[in-house]
């Protein structure tokens, strides 16, 4: 498998960009081909188009998102990336047809409770919206830490594993 | 009543501002206090800083200027209308950047003493979302309405126990009239202008 493995996180030392490297090195161990970004890290101006990724999203076969879900969605930059890449997608230019898995690992501050409550609409933009201009038949998966502003060390190192794991056999 | 009206849409010339105006000026036409915040016409950055984050569990999180002073606004406000085209099935980058780096902790909500959340904008009592969307309403069924999620559950959970919600959307705005979009406009003045 080709994955693109998206990241957004204004922060290199968090959490979210440890879930990042745990997973692309899942990934790799599992034989798949990887490449990765980070929006923060690139200076991804959200003006911008996302021409500078078309090569990597045409490419892969699997798009792998990593964020924290802030206010039920994905960060502002990260749905910046998500608009310009629909802009870009155009009635000139193909779907992604070539993406058939999409793949959101993603932490909570609240409890799933709470998520449930407000709709959980990054799973849904993702699953739903973003799955529209991919493959007809893409399938998704939705990896997810909840309570993280609560979680203890363990938690947190057992949802790495967690990662890992599922990556190890996407 | 004291009504922030806030706008996201980069285009100055579309629809999405003669919403705003409409809304603007149903609302002055009552007595009320309005305040416009123009997202994009005031540049409102979209994406949180690396210090922004490393603030945000700080006694002091806001220190934007732009985020600072949205954030007094906000605090005093008693409804709150938001106008935005709706995008990828949800609000637009701009609004959901502006969500996160001004209604922080402290203005939107504040941390109890087990870190649990509990509503901050507790003076807002009408939540107002006016959208216009590219797709049909049953797209939209399909998708789910992302964005009214956002504003009238995560947002609303925020607000007071009482707090009432009011929703107005044109589908297919592409293929819409002008007599049919003067018609939206009309709908906007009667809603705002009933309180």
């Amino acid at each position: 498998m080709k994955a693109f493995v998206v990241c957004c996180h204004p922060d290199p030392e968090s959490f979210t960009a440890a879930v990042m490297a745990r997973a692309a090195e899942a990934l790799r161990a599992a034989g798949h081909a990887v490449r990765s970004c980070d929006l923060y890290a690139d200076g991804f101006d959200p003006a911008a188009d996302v021409a500078g990724y078309s090569d990597s999203l045409r490419w892969c076969d699997a798009l792998v998102f990593v964020y924290p879900t802030w206010w039920s969605g994905q960060p502002a930059l990260l749905a910046a990336w998500l608009e310009r890449m629909l802009e870009s997608i155009g009635p000139d230019a193909p779907r992604l047809a070539n993406v058939r898995r999409l793949i959101t690992i993603t932490t909570h501050g609240s409890s799933r409770f709470i998520n449930l409550l407000e709709g959980e609409t990054g799973r849904r933009v993702i699953g739903r919206a973003v799955r529209g201009v991919c493959h007809r038949y893409a399938r998704t998966s939705w990896i997810a830490l909840y309570g993280i502003d609560r979680s203890t060390p363990a938690d947190r190192q057992a949802f790495l594993d967690r990662v890992a794991e599922r990556m190890s056999r996407v | 009543m004291r009504v922030v009206v806030v706008v996201a849409d980069p285009d100055p010339t579309g629809f999405t501002q003669a919403i705003a105006a409409t809304a603007r000026s149903a609302l002055d036409g009552n007595g009320h206090d309005v305040t416009v915040l123009d997202l994009c016409g005031e540049g409102f950055r979209a994406a949180m800083s690396h210090d922004e984050r490393a603030a945000y569990h700080s006694p002091r999180p806001l220190i934007d200027p732009m985020a600072e002073r949205h954030a007094g606004i906000v605090k005093r406000a008693e409804a709150l209308v938001f106008v935005y085209p709706t995008t990828l099935s949800t609000v637009p980058a701009v609004l959901k950047g502006w969500l996160e780096r001004t209604l922080v902790p402290g203005v939107g909500f504040v941390f109890d003493e087990h870190h649990r959340v509990r509503p901050g904008l507790t003076d807002v009592r009408w939540l107002v979302g006016i959208s216009t969307y590219r797709v049909s309403r049953s797209s939209v069924k399909l998708t789910h309405d992302n964005g009214r999620r956002v504003l009238m559950r995560a947002l609303r959970l925020n607000t007071a126990v009482r707090t009432r919600r009011s929703w107005l959307a044109l589908y297919e705005i592409d293929r819409r009239t002008p007599d049919e979009r003067a018609a939206f406009l009309h709908r906007v003045e009667r809603k705002l202008g009933a309180w």
